[in-house]
């Protein structure tokens, strides 16, 4: 097992090195457009620019700029600085992180308690009602732009917008130290907007990944020993079954982690989707290369940790 | 020109086009425009320029919500109109423009304006003598009483390449003695004679232009003690860990431990909170902040399509970001006396390489002025309430509009039908040498143009089809706009033509909308802001003739004239002039700033 965790860590160090390398190529070998220019304005004269480019680095070839670069991440945790704010980018995303990570984990935690129940309900009552509805309900979830999802929601339930207005709406976000009781008043929409659209794709794949289970040889020698339908179904069943959804969490709550753009920029929660989204408004490539790298990172990490999650539940996996 | 606000909702936003468009263009609406005047089918309420700046009721706290953040809130580094609405009302410039007018300067820090009359302007206007109010201090805890030396350092610093100033370069460095090579020390042609005299000796005679360019916010004091470690920062941290007030509001926390972490977040939010050492009394001038608010609290981020039905909807909001298609919309049926129209908030228009064939042509460049359909872009863009055809270059709200010609524009036959006229076209197509009235030389034509947004890529189709009309190849590569700018900016990239491209004057000078973006002064290899590469000798003489000229009525005429030549040679194509809409709660008390795109005004609004 211990062999298998450093193979997997390995990999995803290779992986992020490899991440890291392609987004520097995209902002700062390739960039659209020419981030002295962007950086130095309009007015600027040549020798202002000269200096930015020095300041930047970019007097460099660019390999000397992507090991600066790299060696800066590595041993300083140095991002760069922002273009627009002028701030270190990682501070930037110190800052917005907590409040992705409220989004995120609160949110996963709520598409994980109502999309697995319902995907196994589903799959044990095949074709009755209850399967039916959930199915129906789940696939308006999953056919509804977050978006509009959420705008509907806002119109439908936030405070000095909404018909039914009882919930703090855009902008009401607050951290959880500063006050903890509104800081969850305040995510009980964001959540939902993205837990209900993940929840029913959650129970779709669940769903589907249990019937299948249930259909498998060792379901019937379970039952044949007499083992009770509630054991076989949670025992057997759901843990063969919950591997291929595990593997879809760790890359869903990796993503988000890295930022949930639409929804932090509609609610106005300042987290990294939204910084990330400011980035791009302002073609500010130090951040937005900050915000990827992180993006990728969460995703790398997520899926080792999926993976080992996955050896656990699958044995089959360690041999391989 | 410094930055506009943009508006970018992610939520797709319903395409409008107002329907009051039917009304009418006003481009044959007479040739006033010296300010926001009442040209549009305004409903009560609606026209900025109607604005009252007095009777407010103090107290309160206002909540401003913006999906976009500050860039810089120290004054030597602020251009950007976001920017201003905080800096202004934390800084005292030497002069200020009244916020219900795009013309009339007024005193804020400076006694009174120099003028030749009361020994201002001196030595044939070539030295500007500035005299500041006494008793004006810094916010704690700096609390010192503001000099001449300071607004001196605060001008020198503009040099600063840690500062980044993006206007040092247009109107000091080749102005000011002794400023052409300064990186941010002494000057010699900055003087203080004593703690509230400042003299300014120039190089030529362009006192009135330097005098209008001390209104913006780099000639706000700052004490040297404080700034200049933090100048030594590359960039300056001045602005981003300290800043020191000396107008009627300080950030929040500025005063304690020196610091306005407390009070701002870069890209979150930013409390404005009563300067303690302000006095009223400490103005001569018309420009006398009320100051009603007790509070202003900032918001940012959010997206534009959710903040403005919360604005339209609550209390106590203003929308500082430019409101979405969809929010106009709503306003002017809904609540019409929640939203204004701000005219003389910029122009756009295409430029065409004058440097290379087939532009460099001066028939062919008439002949694609005249087809090219100004209406049809006014109606992409949101309808009459957010633009009218634009007619020459100098736009409504500045000295010279008028006489450039006002709103119709100069007469010449590829300028008088707005919604293009493929005839007169193809007489200027025939005149350059191509019979059939269509182009049949080789090549393609490179149109760049901005991705950013529905509106955008329509524009850029009525121009590629104007352009296919008179039988040109026409390439057009659409991107993002930051990537647009930077290749129309660079002369090496050879681009042909630059749709919609949009420019902001900093202050009531033509100066500052022809002389960068027409000069061949303003070429450089590598960037310009003149993106057609405009080298027309002609042109640069009367520009040059208008900028010297001291006389402000004199100087309007032959700015005037410069215009017309610019049109005559149809060195680019006007598409707009625009208007900027701004959104507010229905209890605020709404003051904005005609001459900063009708951006609201924390000095003067009050909640109701």
């Amino acid at each position: 097992m211990a062999a298998f965790v450093i193979r997997r860590i390995l990999w995803g160090i290779v992986t992020l090195v490899a991440v890291i390398f392609v987004t520097f190529l995209l902002f700062r070998i390739f960039p659209g457009a020419d981030p002295v220019t962007l950086l130095a304005g309009k007015g600027a004269t040549p020798e202002r620019e000269r200096f930015i480019r020095q300041e930047l680095g970019l007097n460099h070839s660019w390999i000397v700029q992507f090991w600066l670069y790299l060696k800066g991440i590595v041993l300083h945790g140095n991002l760069g600085f922002s273009f627009f704010t002028e701030r270190p980018v990682l501070g930037e995303i110190t800052a917005a992180l907590p409040a992705t990570v409220s989004l995120t984990v609160g949110a996963a935690v709520l598409w994980f308690v109502i999309g697995i129940p319902v995907g196994i309900l589903s799959a044990i009552r095949r074709g009755s009602i209850w399967d039916r509805a959930a199915m129906t309900v789940s696939l308006t979830f999953v056919s509804m732009p977050v978006f509009w999802f959420a705008l509907i929601l806002i119109y439908l339930f936030a405070k000095s917008l909404g018909l039914v207005s009882f919930l703090p709406g855009p902008g009401s976000y607050v951290g959880l130290t500063a006050d903890p009781v509104h800081w969850f008043t305040s995510l009980i929409l964001p959540w939902l907007v993205l837990a209900l659209t993940q929840a029913a794709i959650y129970s779709r794949l669940l769903r589907g990944s249990l019937l299948d289970a249930m259909g498998e040889d060792y379901i019937r020698t379970a039952r044949a020993k007499g083992l009770r339908e509630r054991t076989v179904i949670m025992k057997h069943g759901v843990r063969s079954a919950i591997t291929p959804v595990l593997t879809v969490f760790g890359i869903d709550l990796g993503g988000l982690l890295g930022g949930a753009v639409i929804t932090e920029k509609i609610f106005s929660i300042h987290g990294v989707g939204l910084l990330n989204i400011t980035a791009i408004g302002n073609s500010d490539f130090p951040v937005i290369q900050g915000t990827t790298v992180l993006a990728a990172a969460f995703v790398v990490i997520a899926n080792i940790v999926v993976d080992i999650l996955y050896a656990y539940v699958d044995p089959r996996v360690r041999v391989q | 020109m410094r930055l506009r606000r943009s508006a970018t909702a992610i939520a797709a936003a319903g395409f409008l086009t107002l329907a009051v468009a039917a009304c009418g263009s006003s481009s044959s609406g007479g040739s006033s425009g010296s300010s926001a005047t009442v040209k549009l089918p305004l409903k009560a309420g609606e026209n900025a320029a109607s604005e009252s700046i007095t009777g407010g009721k103090q107290g309160g706290t206002l909540q401003v919500l913006s999906s976009e953040g500050f860039q810089h809130l120290d004054p030597g580094s602020s251009y950007f109109a976001i920017d201003y609405g905080a800096v202004y009302v934390t800084q005292r410039p030497l002069f200020v423009f009244m916020p219900n007018s795009q013309t009339e300067l007024s005193p804020d820090l400076a006694k009174e304006i120099p003028t030749a009359s009361n020994g201002g302007i001196t030595n044939g206007g070539k030295t500007v003598t500035i005299h500041i109010q006494p008793n004006v201090k810094y916010a704690p805890p700096v609390n010192r009483t503001v000099t001449s030396q300071d607004v001196a350092y605060a001008i020198e610093r503009m040099a600063d390449p840690n500062v980044g100033n993006g206007y040092w370069t247009s109107y000091f460095a080749n102005a000011i003695v002794g400023a052409a090579k300064a990186k941010g020390g002494p000057i010699s042609g900055i003087q203080t004679p004593n703690p509230t005299t400042l003299v300014i000796h120039l190089t030529g005679t362009v006192a009135n232009t330097v005098i209008q360019a001390l209104s913006l916010p780099g000639s706000a004091p700052v004490p040297k003690s404080v700034v200049a470690p933090l100048d030594k920062h590359a960039p300056t941290n001045f602005g981003v860990t300290q800043l020191t007030a000396t107008g009627p509001y300080m950030i929040q926390g500025e005063d304690k431990a020196n610091s306005i972490a407390s009070g701002y977040t870069a890209g979150k939010s930013l409390t404005l909170v009563r300067n303690p050492n302000w006095s009223a009394s400490t103005y001569t001038g018309p420009y006398k902040p009320p100051a009603y608010l007790n509070q202003i609290n900032i918001s940012i981020g959010g997206d534009p399509s959710v903040i403005g039905p919360q604005v339209l909807k609550g209390k106590n909001m203003v929308e500082y970001d430019t409101p979405t298609h969809a929010t106009v919309q709503e306003a002017y049926q809904r609540y019409p006396s929640q939203i204004t129209f701000t005219t003389g908030a910029g122009d756009h228009y295409m430029t065409l390489n004058n440097s290379k064939p087939p532009f460099n042509n001066v028939n062919i460049r008439r002949a694609v002025y005249a087809n090219l359909n100004r209406d049809a872009i006014i109606k992409e863009k949101g309808g009459v309430l957010t633009g009218e055809p634009g007619t020459h270059f100098v736009y409504p709200g500045t000295a010279g509009f008028d006489q450039a010609g006002g709103y119709p524009g100069p007469n010449y036959p590829w300028n008088a039908h707005t919604s293009g006229d493929l005839a007169v076209a193809k007489q200027y197509m025939k005149k350059a040498g191509y019979p059939s009235g269509k182009y049949t030389g080789n090549g393609t034509v490179t149109v760049v143009a901005s991705n950013n947004g529905q509106d955008e890529l329509a524009i850029n189709q009525i121009v590629k089809q104007d352009l296919t009309q008179l039988g040109f190849k026409v390439n057009l590569a659409q991107v993002d706009q930051s990537v647009m700018y930077t290749k129309c900016q660079n002369p090496k990239q050879e681009v042909d033509a630059c749709p919609d491209g949009g420019w902001l004057r900093d202050f009531n000078d033509p100066f500052s909308i022809l002389y960068p973006t027409l000069s061949s002064a303003a070429i450089t290899p590598t960037v310009t802001n003149n993106f057609g590469l405009v080298k027309n000798a002609t042109l640069d003489s009367m520009m040059q003739k208008a900028h010297t000229e001291v006389d402000p009525t004199k100087a309007a005429q032959l700015w005037g004239q410069a215009d017309r030549y610019a049109v005559n040679q149809a060195v680019s194509v006007p598409e707009d002039f625009d208007n900027q809409p701004n959104a507010f709660a229905s209890n605020v008390k709404w003051v904005g700033d005609l001459w900063n795109e009708g951006s609201v005004n924390f000095a003067y609004t009050s909640l109701k």
